[in-house]
C-alpha cells in the first residue's frame, strides 16, 4: 500500500481577491490511500483539488506530490489525473478515443491505443462499447469511461471531484463499491471530494472534514463518526442530537454539562479536546439517535433525558421518535426494529437513556446547516 | 368561424410577404431568359441563353469575380480568426471590462459601412505616410484595405455566431485535456476546435457571403481591384442589361442549391443520430443500419429535383437555338415598323392631298400658287420637313415613350446578337 | 502583471494567450478604435495636397463642419440648405423604413416564433435565401419591377388600372421598398429569437382571461419581445441611414441620400476631410438618435446583437 505516491499540503492558503477559499491547510496523504475531503458545497474542497491538479496556484504554501514541490508545474506536467464533476468526456470522440487521449498526446499509434482501450474497457466491464459516443452511454457507463480515461494516463494520484453526484441513489451506492475495488486493484493514491458523508465513510481510508475553507478534522471514518473534533464535524457527519450548555465540572476524560432545559448531563470529552476544555466553557454534547434507549418512567440522573414526544414514524428497520428538544431543535431517537411491540407515545413524556461513552463533548461551535 | 378567418388571413399575409421577398428574385431570374435587350418579363420575346454567354465574355465581370474570391478568402481567414479570438476573450474577460469590451466589438455591426470604409482608408493612408511608404505600397493596396475594412465588421458577425456555440462549451473539457497531458495548443486543436467546427463553418460561410456582397465599405477601399459587387454597381448604375439578370440567376440557383444541400445534410445528421441512439450494442459494434439518404428527408428530395432541373436546363441550353425565334421576332418587328411607316405615309399622303386641295381653293381665292412657308401653319406642314421625317424613321424608331423603352429598336436587337 | 492577465495566460497557455490577445487587440484597437479616431482627427483638418500634410498649414479647423451647416464661405445662402435637407431627409426616411419594416415583419416573426412544424424551417430558408443574394442584385431586381416599363407598370397599365406608367423611382417608392427589402431579415431574426422563447402558456392564459388578440400583443408579447424589437429596429435604422447601394441604384435623380454626399466628397471632389466630417456627423447623429430612442423605450445596450 505504501508503495504509492503521497501528497502533502503545507500551510496552503488560496485567496480569490479578498475571499479566502482555503485557510492554512496542512494535510499529509499517504501513498496508496483513498483519501476524502468531506464538506458542504462552497467549503473550498474543490479549490484544494484544483490546486493539487495544477489548475490553480496557491496564494501561499506548498503542494507536494511524492515529496516534490509542484509550484510552477502545469496540470499537463503533473502526475495527477482528475475526474471532473461532470466527467468532461470529449463529446465528439468515441469511447476508445476518449480513454486513450493521453496516449494520442504522446504519439502512440492507433493500434496500440485500440489495444489499451480494449484492456481498460474490460477492466471497467464495458467490453465492445469502444465505438459508441459518450452520449450514447448511460450515466454509470460514462462514469466508468471517465475513470478508465484517467487511469490510462497512468497517474500516481487520481483526483475525483464529486464524480457520483449526477447518478441516482442505487447506482451511486453500487459505484462506491466499484471505485473502492478499482482503487485497491491499481494501488494508486485516490483523492476524493464529496459532500456525501456516506460516500466518504464507506470508501475512505482517511477523511478530512472541511468547513468554510478550514479543515476541522483529519482521521479515519470511524474516528470521525465516533469521536468528532468539532461541533461541525459532529453535526455534519451522520445524524446527531445536540445539547448546548456550560461545563460544570470536569472529571478526567468526562465532564458534566449544565444545560438549560434538560438539567445536568454527563459526557465524554472528545479525544482531541481532552485537556484543553475548562470548567465554565461553553460546550456542546452530541448523542446519536441510535445511542438512546427508552428508560423506565421516573428514572433520573445525569445520563437521562426526559422530553415530550412530538411525533413518531416507522421506517422499517427503525422506529423514529421525535421529542421536544433543547434550544428549539428536536431530539431524534431511533430504536431498531427487532420485532418488539411498540406503543405510541405521542403527546406523552418519555425518559431516554444513554451511555456516557456515546455522548461526545466538544467546544461550542458552528453547526452544519440542515 | 372566427378561427378559420384568422387562419386564412395569416396565409394571405404570408403569401404577400413571401411574394415581396422572393418575387423580385424570381422575376429577375426570368428576365435572364428573355431575348429582349432590356431586362423585362413582358412582353416575352424568345427564350434565349445568349445573356449567359455574354456574361462569361465580360472581362470586367470575370476580373471582378477573381478579386471577390481573393478578398473573400482573406476576409474569411482574418474575420473568423478575430471573431474566434474575440469570442474566447468575451467568455473569460475580467467582468468589469466585459460590458465595454462587448460594446466595442459589437459596434462595427451598427456603424454604417460607409463610415467603416472611410475610416479604414484614412487610417491606413496615415500609417502609410508615417512609415514613409509610397502610394503603391502594400498598405495602400486595394485588396489589403478591402480585407481589413470588411473584416472590421464581419468579424463581429463571426464573433456572434461563434460565441453562441462557445457558451455551450464546457471549459472542463479543455482542463481535462490539459490534465491528461496535452499542451494548451493541443487542447485547442484537438478539443475546442473540433467542438467549434460547425460554428466555424457557419461563420466562414457568413463571412464569405458578407464579403462577397459588400458594397458600402468596399466602394471606398477597392483601389485598383474592383470586386464583382463594385463592377455590378457600375453596370447597374450606368445601364442595365439582361446579362446582370443572368448573373443573378446563377447566384440565386447556387444559393438555393447550397441551402437545400445544407438542409439535407442537417436532416440526415439528425436521422443518423436518432438511429445511433436507438441502435443496440451489437449493431454499433458492427455496422449500424443507416436510414437511406432520402427517407424522411424532404430537403434531399428537393435537392435531387433541383439538380435534375438544372441538368435539363443546361442540356436544353446547349441544344437549343433561339435564332429562328429571334429572327421571327425581328421580322415581326420589322413588319410592324413597316406597317407603321406605311400608315404614317398614308396619313401624310391624305393630309397632303387635303392640304393641296385646300391650298388650291385658297390659291384660287388669293392668287398665291406658290406653296410657301409663310402660311399660318408655319413650318410644320411643309412637305420637306415631312419628307425628312419619313426617311429618318427606320433609324430612329418611335421614341421610348411607348412604354416599352428601346426594346423595339431593331438596331438594339442586332447589336445584342 | 495584473491578476486577471496572469490568470488569462494560466488558463490559455502563453502561446495561445498571446495569439488570442494579439488578435483581439489588433481588431479592437487597430481596426475599430484607431481608425475611427483617425477619421475624427482627419475631419478637423483642411484639405491639403499630400506634400503639405503635416506642414504649417495642417492645423485643426472647424471648417468642414461649418461647411455642412453654412455652406461655402461667401455663398449666396445663409445655410447649406441643400446638404442639410438631404441629411434630415435621410434620417426621416430611415425612420420611415424602420417603422415600415417593423410593421411588416412583426406578424411574421410572431408566427414563426410561435408555430411548430417542419414548414417553419422551410420558411426560414426562404427568408434567408434573399439575404444571401448580392445587395446590388436585389436593388437591381426591384428596379426591374419598379422601372418605367417594369413588371408593375406593365401589369397595371395592361389591366387598364392606370393609363400612364407611374414613376416609382422618381417618387422614391422604389427606394423605400428596396431599403425595406434589403433589411427584412435583420428585423425578423432578433424578434423571432425573443418571441420563440416566450412561453406559450402566457398567451393561453391571457386568452383564457378573455383578452382580445390585440391586447394580448400589446400587453404580453410586445413587452416581452422589446429587446428583439429594439435590436431589429436599431440595425435596420443604422443600415438604412448608412445605405449607399440602394439609393444609388433605386434613388431618383433629384433625391440624394446623405451617404451619396459623402461618396461624392471622397470620389468626385476628392475632399477627404470634408467627407470624413460628413461621415462623423452621420455616425454621431445616428448613435445619438438610437441612444435617445433606447432611453425613450427603456431598452439596454446589452440587448442589442443578441
Amino acid at each position: 500500500m505504501s508503495a504509492g505516491v503521497g501528497v502533502d499540503l503545507e500551510n496552503l492558503w488560496i485567496r480569490f481577491g479578498d475571499f479566502v477559499a482555503v485557510r492554512d491547510a496542512n494535510v499529509n496523504i499517504n501513498g496508496g490511500d483513498f483519501f476524502s475531503f468531506l464538506g458542504p458545497s462552497g467549503c473550498g474542497k474543490t479549490t484544494i483539488l484544483r490546486a493539487v491538479s495544477g489548475f490553480l496556484d496557491p496564494s501561499e504554501g506548498k503542494v507536494l506530490i511524492g515529496g516534490n514541490d509542484m509550484r510552477g508545474i502545469g496540470p499537463n506536467k503533473r502526475p495527477t489525473a482528475l475526474i471532473f464533476q461532470n466527467l468532461a468526456l470529449f463529446p465528439l470522440m468515441k469511447v476508445w478515443e476518449n480513454i486513450t487521449f493521453s496516449m494520442e498526446i504522446n504519439g502512440a499509434s492507433s493500434a496500440e491505443r485500440r489495444k489499451r482501450a480494449d484492456e481498460l474497457l474490460d477492466m471497467i466491464a464495458l467490453p465492445d462499447q469502444g465505438d459508441k459516443l459518450p452520449n450514447e452511454l448511460s450515466g454509470g457507463q460514462r462514469q466508468r469511461v471517465a475513470i478508465a480515461r484517467a487511469l490510462c494516463a497512468e497517474p500516481d494520484v487520481l483526483l475525483l471531484d464529486e464524480p457520483l453526484s449526477a447518478l441516482d441513489l442505487k447506482l451511486r451506492q453500487h459505484m462506491r463499491t466499484e471505485l473502492r475495488e478499482i482503487q485497491k486493484r491499481v494501488g494508486i493514491t485516490f483523492i476524493y471530494i464529496t459532500h456525501d458523508q456516506g460516500e466518504a465513510l464507506t470508501m475512505s481510508d482517511n477523511i478530512a472534514v472541511m468547513r468554510a475553507g478550514v479543515i476541522d478534522q483529519i482521521a479515519d471514518g470511524k474516528t470521525i463518526y465516533n469521536d468528532p473534533a468539532t461541533a461541525f464535524a459532529a453535526s455534519f457527519v451522520g445524524e446527531n442530537n445536540v445539547f448546548r450548555g456550560r461545563i460544570k465540572k470536569i472529571m478526567g476524560n468526562e465532564a458534566l454539562l449544565s444545560t438549560n432545559r434538560t438539567g445536568d448531563l454527563v459526557a465524554r470529552i472528545s479525544s482531541v479536546n481532552q485537556g484543553t476544555m475548562r470548567e465554565g466553557d461553553e460546550a456542546m454534547m452530541f448523542v446519536r439517535p441510535e445511542a438512546f434507549a427508552i428508560a423506565p418512567d421516573g428514572a433520573a440522573g445525569d445520563h437521562f433525558v426526559t422530553a415530550r414526544v412530538n411525533h413518531e414514524e416507522f421506517e422499517g428497520n427503525v422506529f423514529n421518535i421525535f421529542t421536544e428538544g433543547d434550544g428549539g431543535k428536536e431530539i431524534k431517537v431511533s430504536l431498531p426494529n427487532l420485532g418488539q411491540s411498540f406503543e405510541n407515545h405521542t403527546g406523552q413524556n418519555i425518559t431516554l437513556e444513554y451511555e456516557t461513552r456515546n455522548a461526545v463533548l466538544v467546544p461550542a461551535g458552528e453547526l452544519a446547516a440542515e | 368561424m372566427n378561427n378559420s378567418f384568422l387562419r386564412i388571413s395569416i396565409w394571405v399575409y404570408l403569401a404577400i410577404f413571401f411574394a415581396y421577398l422572393l418575387g423580385p428574385l424570381v422575376i429577375m431570374s426570368i428576365t435572364a431568359f428573355n431575348s429582349s435587350g432590356f431586362p423585362r418579363m413582358s412582353p416575352w420575346e424568345c427564350l434565349t441563353f445568349q445573356w449567359f454567354g455574354e456574361l462569361f465574355q465580360d472581362q470586367r465581370i470575370l476580373n471582378g469575380i477573381k478579386n471577390s474570391l481573393i478578398i473573400g478568402a482573406g476576409t474569411v481567414v482574418l474575420s473568423v480568426a478575430m471573431g474566434l479570438a474575440g469570442a474566447l476573450m468575451l467568455t473569460q474577460i475580467w467582468p468589469r471590462l466585459r460590458a465595454t469590451y462587448y460594446t466595442v466589438i459589437i459596434a462595427p455591426i451598427l456603424i454604417p459601412g460607409v463610415v467603416l470604409g472611410i475610416s479604414t482608408l484614412v487610417f491606413w493612408d496615415r500609417i502609410n505616410r508615417m512609415l514613409g511608404l509610397g502610394a503603391d505600397s502594400f498598405l495602400s493596396n486595394g485588396i489589403f484595405l478591402t480585407v481589413i475594412g470588411q473584416s472590421t465588421f464581419i468579424a463581429s458577425y463571426c464573433m456572434l455566431v461563434l460565441v453562441a456555440r462557445l457558451q455551450r462549451y464546457d471549459m472542463a473539457l479543455t482542463e481535462a485535456a490539459l490534465d491528461l497531458g496535452a499542451t494548451h495548443a493541443q487542447a485547442f486543436r484537438k478539443i475546442l476546435l473540433p467542438f467549434m467546427r460547425p460554428a466555424i463553418a457557419s461563420a466562414a460561410v457568413l463571412a464569405f457571403l458578407a464579403s462577397f456582397e459588400n458594397y458600402n465599405t468596399t466602394t471606398f477601399t477597392f483601389g485598383e481591384y474592383p470586386t464583382l459587387t463594385i463592377e455590378l454597381a457600375q453596370k447597374v448604375r450606368y445601364g442595365i442589361t439582361p446579362a446582370i439578370s443572368a448573373l443573378a440567376f446563377i447566384i440565386v440557383a447556387l444559393t438555393v442549391f447550397f441551402a437545400l444541400l445544407n438542409e439535407a445534410k442537417l436532416k440526415r445528421q439528425e436521422l443518423v443520430a436518432a438511429a445511433r441512439k436507438n441502435a443496440t450494442v451489437e449493431e454499433l459494434a458492427g455496422k449500424i443500419k443507416l436510414p437511406s439518404f432520402f427517407s424522411g428527408n424532404m430537403a434531399a428530395v428537393l435537392l435531387v429535383v433541383f439538380a435534375v432541373a438544372t441538368i435539363t436546363v443546361v442540356g436544353t441550353a446547349t441544344a437549343y437555338n433561339p435564332g429562328q425565334c429571334i429572327a421571327d421576332v425581328k421580322e415581326q418587328k420589322r413588319l410592324e415598323a413597316d406597317q407603321r411607316i406605311q400608315e404614317l405615309r398614308k396619313q401624310r399622303e391624305e393630309q397632303r392631298k387635303k392640304r393641296e386641295a385646300e391650298e388650291a381653293e385658297q390659291g384660287d381665292a388669293q392668287s398665291a400658287p406658290k406653296p410657301s412657308n409663310n402660311s399660318g401653319f408655319g413650318n410644320v406642314f411643309a412637305p420637306n420637313s415631312l419628307g425628312d421625317e419619313e426617311t429618318s424613321e427606320p433609324e430612329t424608331p418611335p421614341a421610348s415613350n411607348d412604354g416599352f423603352g428601346g426594346a423595339f429598336d431593331p438596331n438594339a436587337l442586332q447589336k445584342d446578337q | 502583471m495584473p491578476h486577471f492577465l496572469k490568470e488569462f495566460f494560466n488558463r490559455n497557455g502563453t502561446g495561445m494567450g498571446l495569439g488570442i490577445l494579439g488578435l483581439v487587440l489588433f481588431w479592437t484597437i487597430g481596426l475599430i478604435i484607431l481608425p475611427q479616431l483617425s477619421m475624427l482627427d482627419f475631419s478637423f483638418r483642411p484639405n491639403l495636397p499630400p506634400p503639405e500634410i503635416g506642414g504649417p498649414k495642417d492645423v485643426y479647423t472647424l471648417e468642414n463642419y461649418k461647411y455642412l451647416v453654412f455652406g461655402p464661405e461667401g455663398g449666396s445662402q445663409d445655410y447649406n440648405t441643400v446638404d442639410l435637407r438631404v441629411f434630415f431627409r435621410t434620417l426621416l426616411a430611415a425612420v420611415c423604413v424602420t417603422i415600415f419594416n417593423l410593421i411588416l415583419c412583426y406578424p411574421i416573426a410572431y408566427y414563426l416564433g410561435q408555430s411548430k412544424g417542419s414548414h417553419i424551417r422551410i420558411f426560414a430558408i426562404m427568408l434567408i435565401i434573399p439575404y444571401w443574394i448580392n445587395e446590388i442584385l436585389r436593388a437591381f431586381a426591384l428596379r426591374i419591377i419598379f422601372g418605367e416599363t417594369g413588371v408593375l407598370n406593365t401589369l397595371f397599365v395592361g389591366l387598364g388600372i392606370w393609363d400612364m406608367p407611374f414613376d416609382f423611382i422618381r417618387n422614391d417608392i422604389a427606394l423605400y421598398a428596396g431599403l425595406g427589402y434589403a433589411y427584412i431579415l435583420l428585423m425578423i431574426f432578433p424578434m423571432y429569437n425573443v418571441i420563440e422563447s416566450l412561453d406559450k402558456n402566457q398567451i393561453e392564459a391571457a386568452r383564457d382571461l378573455g383578452a382580445p388578440w390585440w391586447r394580448i400583443h400589446w400587453r404580453v408579447v410586445i413587452p416581452y419581445a422589446k429587446p428583439g424589437i429594439s435590436s431589429g429596429c436599431t440595425m435596420v435604422f443604422m443600415l438604412s441611414a448608412g445605405a449607399l447601394a440602394a439609393p444609388q441604384i433605386l434613388g431618383g435623380p433629384s433625391s440624394l441620400w446623405f451617404t451619396q454626399l459623402i461618396y461624392q466628397q471622397f470620389n468626385d471632389n476628392n475632399d477627404w476631410p470634408q467627407g470624413a466630417a460628413y461621415a462623423i456627423v452621420l455616425l454621431v447623429t445616428c448613435i445619438l438618435f438610437v441612444l435617445a430612442m433606447m432611453r425613450l423605450f427603456k431598452v439596454n445596450m446589452g440587448d442589442i446583437g443578441k
